[in-house]
Order: structure tokens, then C-alpha cells, then sequence
């Protein structure tokens, strides 16, 4: 099969938080479009490669960004020696040979880019290409997933209203302490213990969610703190260096979190 | 458009352009300066502008005008040539007219101690606009104390060291309120001799300390239990008591100016350690108990359990927090029993299970603690073990004197957050009668509103004084006279209206501040807002016949077509455009008297919802580096169209700023089309590709000599279209909750916003800002 290199060999790690594989399943059941939406590092990305393991599907992901274009996702003809020769785009060969195609970031996107999804997302499911004058059907095994981040909007970046009601949404959000713990400790390599130490500092972080913090340190960041615990690093050096430093400059809020950090250990 | 509506200029009053010649005259005629002046002259004109150096001379004129005396301009003048590099001509300008005042109040002598202060002032404070506060606080003194300026100016140094200029002023206003009428003591407050002028100082030291940790430390205690404290610096006014320990009262924090005997070192750890206490009752102490019959050794003992319980419970959740803790449990065992010394000590053993202590009460209460370990949920725990030890130890016979007992270790809250009082308090309580009073007071104060903004609590400092005109007219100098659209007669009247400079008394910025601070939310979505228009965004021009980079899709195009033997288009090529800003925007604030009325039941005005969105809208305006003014308009008849500049363009937004839309008062009425040919005029001088200038009423345009309402509506909607038509943009904002304003039909639909809810202000002014600028 042509898309043998987009196959997930080996399974994925990941822990569920909620009944979001169970969702997933009954939305692919329909082939019904779906959004991921969280804050950065909350397994958005993990989960989408599961699920396309889980389902035995090929994953065609596409990372958006600002100078995307049209073409850049249908495709585009491209000039070789004996002619001009048309050269699908990742979106089309997941429309043509039946992958989820998962669009990372998608409001990166300008949004006279991200309108060429929207015949796929409706009843029709065909991909109109224009340039090469052909309709493609979507495969019956396609489906197309996107993500974002809803908390960074401007006033300048935000998906159009009729872009957002075509998809089923699924909330992505930081697990239960346990869970969380758990997740980092099979992720990084460090014991129980310190992944439930790891995770406290991060709750404390998260209550300054707006109160001086854009964010709270997202399970990622616990997963690097993890590692370098693994690798021999103290356990507040490590927390410095993963979580404090990257999450902020103002030194006022540094300060004060390393307090915090220093009160849970 | 016909030459009549081109506005005229009527100027009365104004100095400009003579104010050098002038002084120069004054000088020529007095033999003792003439010949320091012409060196000092040189030195300072060299290198400035003429307009920085027409305020110059105005201040120095008036110094010499108002009879200061030779050396008075002398040290002016030297002063000023030393300092031209760190204060610019215009801030020395404001001190002479300033250093004027004081002359009127206080005489030469102390108007030359003042000017030979400047010096140090300027090392201690760093920044003009501490200098201006400074001064102001001179002034007061000169005009209500006159005596003891000179005392105030040679200790400068010694002052200024405890406190920035605003503890600055809040020492003269101190020293003022307790002193009087009475000469002598003021004299002693302000020579530092009075132990009340110290005890003012120290709690402004105190308080600066306290504010500069202050965001730090409500982060600290976010970050731990999720709920951002209400944190205060407690003021004890001098005569009272200064409050040695933290105190906790409906659920607001204060912390005391002063922890004497703890070395400055330990201070950042010693407040940390004193919120992390604080917040921990907070957060764990959930019930207050009633008094009833119990003996204050009782209920302090009740005090040290409860707080060595909250402590057991936070350092289950935050282990750390007892490396923060225990430095400053320092009690040792001793010879001598004293009920201080034995409670510290059973603090102590109650935190630290290392500690060795022979005593056996401390043992008993040790292992009635212990005991209770798996209970240490249940807040009656303290109630028990803390009744049982206050029994024993009233048994024991130990001196304890309820009035000059502190908690220790320092840290701690001085307890009285636990308890209710209730009815009977006063039967039961008048061992702890000064303590109990002051959490009362302190209490009732924060229990009805634990937000309450500082402008209602402090009136501005200038607000009464004398008013200082500048004009004969008490009106305000002219500025410039508009014609007017006349309904009925269908032309325009030439010369109609006069516009009116009016002034407006500096109120009290940290209101603006205080405003802003509750709604962090908006701020930071403004934040990233401003972000996002900063970077300038990047456009990629596509398809130009000319570029640095081949656009893709155009060169596949024209390949394409090439093949396909059509005529292929030759723009192939792409570039980037890095939009520039240009934009310069002029905000106009209708102030007049419907603004009073109240938008919500806590009695926020409309006004103050308007102060508030421009206030956010500045902030953001200022960090883009976008040039932007702020005026104010209210009408009383065409005669009398008061404009007030709240910022001008090459002004820096700071704190004097935000100090005078702090004092905008509701009044009068709104002539919309004169403030807005006003606002066009003044905006012609900004260069700027674009402009702007974005209007936020609240009503109707009216006023008081104008009957028919349309008139005034018509006015504004030909002044709206003259604009436009000389380049300049107008925006309209109409707070309009019933929908039917004629905001439309003075702005057009398109350039116009209605506001249905006012609440909305802030957040859409601001996006709309953003909306505009972008185009």
C-alpha cells in the first residue's frame, strides 16, 4: 500500500484520562470530523498516533503555520524533465488512500487556507482540485483531525465560526494527579515518588493560571524535569531548569515559584 | 471645503516667544547677576531647543519675579547647569515654578534650602517624576506649615533615604494632620526631634519594602493554595500602637511596616514565612470560636495549638515549608519560667520533633498533640488541648500579662483572627482591650468592602488648595473659537463657539492602578494583543513582476501556461512587506454630567467604567509606542467649551497622567462638533500617515444654550465629515443601552460602535483599537 510509511509501527504509550478513546472510536465509526482542543503538552499529539495504532490506520500529520497555502495542502504540479507532472499534497493522499489526516496548529493557518477542508467535512466528502480539474471522493477509511489551542487566540487568529461547527471537539486538559504521576513516570524513566513530586509543582504552577502565569507547566515539562532526574540531576535543580526558566521571565514570578517549588520538596 | 470652517486661532494670554527676551531684560538691570548670568546662560542654552528653553526662562523669570532674592536665582541657575544632564529643561522649569511657590509660602531662606536640596533629592528619588511629587510635597508644606520647610530641605537626605516621594508626601500630609495649628510641634515633628515623625518614616520604609515584595509574595500564596490573598501593609496612625505581628481579619492580611530585630537580611524570608502562615489559616482554619468564658492565657494557648495544627496540615501537603519555618524558632530551655518563654518553647516542641525540652508541661502538651495525629482535621482539637494547657498552666501559677504578651515565634499572626467576640466581648475582654479594639476597627473596616478602592479613602492632596489662575478670565485662556452649524438658518455661523483650556487638578493615580489590578484578565488579553500588533506583521506580497523570492504557484502557473502554448502571466515573483505603525490616535472622553450616573448597584459611575477602558486602552497605546493624546470635553454654552488635556502627544503616559483622569469629574454638557474640530485641529500638527481620533460618549450631544437637540447632532455630523475629508479618521464609541442614540447618523454606521453594556467598555474598546489599527 502506498501509505506504508505513515503507519505507526509499535504501539503508543498513552494512559486516558476520560472516555476520549471511546469518543474518538464513535466519532471514526461515522468518520465524523474531530478537534482536539488543550493547552500545549497534554498528550493531544500521543493521542491521535494511538488511536490511529489503535484503529490500524495510516496518521498523515501536517504542521500549519502562517505562509501555508492551499497548495501546500491539495497539491500542486510540479516540473520535472519529461513535464509537468501533478504531485498530491498530504492532505489529498490521505483523502485518496484512506488515512486520518491530523492537522496540527491549524489556526496557524490563514483562513483562505483552511476553507479547502471544508468540502471534506460535510456530507459530500470530496476534495475538489481544481488545478488539475478533478473531484476526489474521500476513501470511506478517511477521516480529518485537527487541533488547536484555544487559549492563545488574538483577536486575529481564530478559526471562522463555520470552520469550528463541522467537528466533533474533544477537550484536552491536565489528568488527574495520579494519572498524571503515572504517566510521567512510565514517560521519563523516574520512580513514583518523584514523578508525584513533579506533578504537585506543577499543580502549584497551574493556580497561577492568569495570575502572573500565561500557562501552567504542561505534563511535557514534567516528563523533561523526569528525565533529568533519571539522568542524576537533583530534583529542584531539574524543576529549574524544565519548568521555572521556560515557563517565565519575569522575575517576580520566578522568584516566587521557586519558592513554591522549594515548599514542596 | 469653504475657508470659513478653517478654525481661527484667538490667542489671549501666553508667554511664549518672550519669556527669554523678558528675562534677559530683568537681568540686564540688575548689576549683582548680570555677570553670572552670561556664563551660566551660555551653558545651558547650548545644544537645547528653543521651546525647552522658552520654559526655562519662564520658570526662572518667575523666580525672579516673585522677589526670591539673588542667591534664590543664583542657585537656580547653578543648579541648573549641573543637573542638565539628568533632569531635562522643562522638569527644571516645573521646580522653579514650584521653588516660586514655596517663595510665596515660606520666604527666600527657605526656598534656597529647597533648591540646594534638589541635588540630593534627585540621587535618592533617580526619576524627574519623583522630583515632581517631591516638590509638591514642598509646596504644601510651604503653604500650610511655612516654618518648617528649611528643616525638611536640609534633611533631604536623612528623609529621603526611608521613603520614595509619594511616602514623601504622605510625611508632610502626617506631620500636617497631627501637628495642627501648633507651630512648636510642628517645628520638632519636621526637624525628625518629635518620635512621631520617625515612627512615620520608619512605617514608610516599612511599606516600601513591604510593596516592593508585595507581587511576589501574593504569587507565592497563589501558587501554594490556589486563592490569591488580599495582602495589606498595616498603617498604624502614630500614637496607636504599632501592630509587631502579622494580622488576620475577614479573611485580608496585614502585615506589620516594621519587624524590629530581625536583620534585613532575613526580611524576604521572614514575609515569606509570614504569608505562607497567614494563608495556611486561611485556607485550614475554617471556624472561628466563640469566646465564651475563657482567660486570655487560655485562649493564647488555644492561639499556639491551632497555629501548630494549620502548620501540621500545610507541611502534609508542602513539606518545604518547614525549612521556610524553622529559623525562627529559636527558644531554648531555661531557669527561668515566664509564661512567654515556656509558650515559645511549646511552639517550638509542638514543631519540631527534634527539639529536647526537660520541662513537663512542654512534654505534657507534646504528647496531648501527638496523641491527636490522625485528628488533626478536626479544628476542636486546638479548642481541647489548648483549654486543657491553659488550665494547667494557670495552675502553675506563671505571670502572664495578656496586654504586652506577642506571639512568637515572629512569624506568626497574633491570633486574633480565631476568635468570634461576639456580643458579650465587652464583659469578657478588657485584658485584651487594645488589641481587641484595633482588630475590631480593622475588621469592620475590611468586612464591608475588602475592595475598596483607594479613591474613595484618600481625596487628592491638591484638591483644596487655592486655585491658580492664569488668566483674568476666570473661564480659562482661549484656545481657539469654531464656527457652528445652524439648523434652521441652514449655514454655518463662523466664530460660534470658543473652546477653552481648562485644568484640571493632578487626583490620585494609584485609583487607576488599583482599577486596573482587578481586572487581570483584560490586561493580559490586551497584553497579548499588543504583542501580536508589535511584531509588525510580515506580509507576503504574492504575484509581483518584481521580487526577491519566486512565488510558487505563480511560476507553476506560468510554466503551465507555457506549455499549454497560452501567454503565460510574467508575475511570478514574491516579497515580504514589514507593515510599518503609523498611526497616531486621539482619544476624546465626553465628561459630562450623565456620566455621574451609576452603572451598577456598588455605585460605579459611568464615568468610572469610562476612566477605567481608557486607562487599559493607554497601558496598551503606550507599550506599542503608538503616538496617542487624551482630552476631555464639557460644555456649559457655546461660549464655555472646556477642554482638557489629559495627555499630550509627546508626552510619556506615567503616573502624572493617570493622576489626572484619576480627578475627571462629571459636569456640564457635550458639545460634540466643537470638541471634535478641536481634537481635528490638534491633531494636523502630529505627522503620521494616519490618524485617528476615537470618540467615547455616553449620550446625546446637548447643551445648555442650545434647544433643539438636532441641531447639536447635525453640528457633530458636519464635523465628522470634514474631518474625513482632511485625512482624519473619527471613530465613535456610544455607551447606548437602549440601541436608539444617534451615534450612527453623527459617525456613520460603519465608524461607529455602540456599547449596549457598559461592563463591555473596557474589553471592546480595546479590541476595537486593534481592529483599527490593523488596517
Amino acid at each position: 500500500m502506498r501509505l506504508e510509511a505513515y503507519r505507526i509501527q509499535s504501539e503508543p504509550y498513552y494512559l486516558p484520562v476520560a472516555a476520549e478513546v471511546a469518543l474518538f472510536e464513535a466519532a471514526y465509526a461515522s468518520r465524523l470530523p474531530v478537534m482536539l482542543k488543550g493547552p500545549t503538552g497534554c498528550g493531544k499529539t500521543r493521542f491521535i498516533e494511538y488511536l490511529a495504532w489503535r484503529l490500524d490506520r495510516p496518521l498523515i500529520t501536517v504542521a500549519a503555520h502562517e505562509d501555508m497555502t492551499a497548495a501546500d495542502l491539495a497539491g500542486r504540479y510540479l516540473l520535472a524533465p519529461e513535464g509537468t507532472v501533478w504531485h498530491d499534497g498530504p492532505l489529498t493522499l490521505a483523502v485518496r488512500y484512506g488515512a486520518i489526516c491530523y492537522l496540527d496548529e491549524i489556526v496557524e493557518a490563514r483562513q483562505d487556507t483552511t476553507v479547502v477542508i471544508h468540502p471534506l467535512t460535510d456530507a459530500r466528502r470530496m476534495l475538489p482540485l481544481e488545478k488539475k480539474n478533478e473531484l476526489v471522493a474521500a476513501h470511506p477509511d478517511f477521516q480529518l483531525v485537527i487541533s488547536y489551542n484555544p487559549g492563545y487566540q488574538s483577536a486575529v487568529k481564530d478559526l471562522k465560526e463555520s470552520t469550528k461547527q463541522r467537528f466533533v471537539g474533544i477537550d484536552f486538559g491536565y489528568p488527574a494527579p495520579d494519572i498524571e504521576a503515572e504517566i510521567v513516570s512510565r514517560e521519563s524513566g523516574a520512580d513514583r515518588k518523584t514523578a508525584r513530586q513533579l506533578v504537585d509543582i506543577a499543580l502549584r504552577s497551574r493556580n497561577l493560571r492568569g495570575q502572573g502565569l500565561e500557562e501552567g507547566a504542561s505534563t511535557r515539562m514534567l516528563i523533561h524535569a523526569g528525565r533529568l532526574v533519571a539522568a542524576g540531576l537533583g530534583l529542584e535543580a531539574a524543576s529549574r531548569a524544565s519548568i521555572v526558566l521556560p515557563i517565565t521571565d519575569d522575575l517576580d514570578m520566578r522568584e516566587a515559584l521557586t519558592a513554591a517549588v522549594a515548599a514542596c520538596l | 471645503m469653504t475657508p470659513r470652517s478653517r478654525a481661527q486661532f484667538q490667542v489671549i494670554e501666553t508667554e511664549q516667544g518672550r519669556a527669554v527676551t523678558r528675562l534677559h531684560q530683568l537681568i540686564r538691570q540688575r548689576d549683582t547677576l548680570r555677570g553670572e548670568f552670561r556664563g551660566h546662560w551660555d551653558a545651558i542654552s547650548a545644544g537645547t531647543d528653543d521651546a525647552d528653553l522658552e520654559r526655562w526662562a519662564a520658570g526662572a523669570l518667575e523666580l525672579a519675579l516673585v522677589n526670591a532674592g539673588p542667591e534664590c536665582q543664583l542657585a537656580f541657575w547653578r543648579i541648573s547647569v549641573d543637573l542638565k544632564s539628568a533632569l531635562q529643561l522643562r522638569e527644571l522649569a516645573d521646580f522653579a515654578h514650584a521653588a516660586a511657590d514655596i517663595c510665596r509660602g515660606a520666604g527666600s531662606k527657605a526656598t534656597l534650602a529647597c533648591l540646594q536640596a534638589l541635588p540630593n533629592a534627585l540621587r535618592r528619588l533617580g526619576r524627574a517624576s519623583e522630583i515632581v511629587l517631591w516638590s509638591r510635597g514642598l509646596v504644601r508644606l510651604a503653604r500650610e506649615g511655612p516654618e518648617s520647610v528649611a528643616a525638611v530641605a536640609c534633611r533631604t537626605d536623612m528623609i529621603l533615604q526611608a521613603c520614595d516621594s509619594s511616602g514623601f508626601e504622605n510625611f508632610v500630609a502626617s506631620g500636617l494632620k497631627y501637628t495642627r495649628g501648633d507651630r512648636v510641634r510642628r517645628r520638632a515633628f519636621f526637624t525628625l526631634e518629635d518620635r512621631l515623625a520617625t515612627q512615620v518614616l520608619e512605617q514608610s520604609a516599612g511599606a516600601l519594602i513591604f510593596s516592593r515584595n508585595e507581587r511576589v509574595l501574593k504569587a507565592f500564596a497563589t501558587a501554594l493554595w490556589g486563592r490569591p490573598p488580599v495582602l495589606r501593609g498595616a498603617i498604624a496612625p502614630p500614637g496607636m500602637q504599632l501592630p509587631r505581628r502579622v494580622n488576620i481579619a475577614g479573611g485580608v492580611v496585614r502585615m506589620p511596616p516594621v519587624f524590629s530585630g530581625t536583620p534585613k537580611g532575613m526580611l524576604p524570608q521572614l514575609f515569606r514565612a509570614c504569608v505562607a502562615h497567614a494563608t495556611a489559616h486561611i485556607a485550614l482554619t475554617r471556624t472561628r470560636f466563640p469566646i465564651g468564658s475563657l482567660k486570655p492565657l487560655q485562649m493564647a494557648l488555644i492561639g499556639l495549638v491551632e497555629d501548630a495544627r494549620v502548620e501540621m496540615l500545610a507541611m502534609r501537603a508542602f513539606p518545604g515549608l518547614r525549612r521556610l519555618w524553622a529559623p525562627f524558632h529559636v527558644a531554648e530551655p531555661t531557669e527561668v519560667i515566664t509564661a512567654p518563654t515556656l509558650l515559645a518553647r511549646l511552639a517550638r516542641a509542638l514543631f519540631d520533633p527534634d527539639y529536647a525540652d526537660p520541662d513537663g508541661f512542654i512534654k505534657k502538651g507534646r504528647a496531648l498533640f501527638a496523641a491527636e495525629r490522625e485528628r488533626l482535621d478536626d479544628v476542636s482539637v486546638s479548642r481541647q488541648i489548648g483549654g486543657l494547657l491553659g488550665n494547667d498552666l494557670g495552675q502553675m501559677r506563671v505571670q502572664f500579662n495578656a496586654r504586652t504578651y506577642v506571639v512568637e515565634p515572629v512569624y506568626r499572626d497574633d491570633g486574633l483572627g480565631l476568635w468570634d467576640f461576639g456580643e458579650q466581648a465587652q464583659a469578657e475582654t478588657d485584658i485584651f482591650e487594645l488589641m481587641v479594639d484595633a482588630a475590631r476597627f480593622e475588621r469592620r473596616d475590611d468586612a464591608d468592602n475588602p475592595d475598596r478602592r483607594r479613591n474613595e479613602v484618600e481625596p487628592a492632596p491638591d484638591a483644596v488648595g487655592r486655585a491658580r489662575e492664569r488668566a483674568p478670565d476666570e473661564r480659562g485662556p482661549v484656545l481657539a473659537t469654531y464656527p457652528e452649524w445652524d439648523c434652521d438658518a441652514g449655514i454655518e455661523r463662523p466664530d460660534w463657539t470658543t473652546v477653552r483650556a481648562a485644568s484640571l487638578w493632578p487626583g490620585d493615580a494609584g485609583a487607576i492602578d488599583a482599577a486596573l489590578d482587578n481586572i487581570p484578565a483584560l490586561r493580559a488579553r490586551i497584553r497579548r494583543l499588543v504583542r501580536g500588533a508589535k511584531i509588525g506583521r510580515h506580509e507576503r506580497l504574492k504575484r509581483r513582476s518584481d521580487g526577491p523570492d519566486l512565488d510558487l504557484d505563480a511560476a507553476l502557473d506560468a510554466a503551465v501556461a507555457l506549455r499549454a502554448a497560452e501567454l503565460p502571466d510574467d508575475r511570478v515573483f514574491r516579497t515580504m512587506a514589514r507593515r510599518q505603525r503609523d498611526l497616531s490616535v486621539m482619544i476624546l472622553l465626553d465628561t459630562s454630567e450623565s456620566t455621574r450616573d451609576p452603572v451598577m448597584p456598588s455605585g460605579t459611575s459611568v464615568l468610572d467604567v469610562e476612566r477605567l477602558a481608557v486607562a487599559a486602552l493607554a497601558e496598551a497605546l503606550a507599550a506599542l509606542n503608538d503616538p496617542f493624546a487624551l482630552r476631555a470635553f464639557a460644555s456649559a454654552g457655546r461660549e464655555d467649551v472646556r477642554v482638557f488635556c489629559l495627555k499630550d502627544f509627546g508626552e510619556p503616559y506615567g503616573a502624572a497622567v493617570k493622576a489626572r483622569l484619576a480627578h475627571l469629574e462629571p459636569q456640564l454638557s457635550t458639545r460634540l462638533g466643537t470638541a471634535l474640530r478641536h481634537a481635528g485641529t490638534e491633531i494636523a500638527y502630529v505627522r503620521s500617515h494616519r490618524k485617528l481620533i476615537l470618540v467615547l460618549t455616553d449620550g446625546e450631544p446637548s447643551d445648555i444654550d442650545v434647544v433643539d437637540p438636532r441641531d447639536l447632532v447635525e453640528d457633530a455630523r458636519r464635523a465628522v465629515i470634514s474631518l474625513r475629508e482632511r485625512g482624519t479618521d473619527v471613530f465613535g464609541v456610544t455607551l447606548d443601552p437602549s440601541g436608539a442614540g444617534s451615534g450612527a447618523a453623527v459617525f456613520g454606521r460603519s465608524q461607529h460602535m455602540p456599547v449596549r453594556r457598559l461592563e463591555d467598555l473596557p474589553s471592546r474598546l480595546a479590541e476595537l483599537y486593534f481592529r483599527l489599527a490593523r488596517r
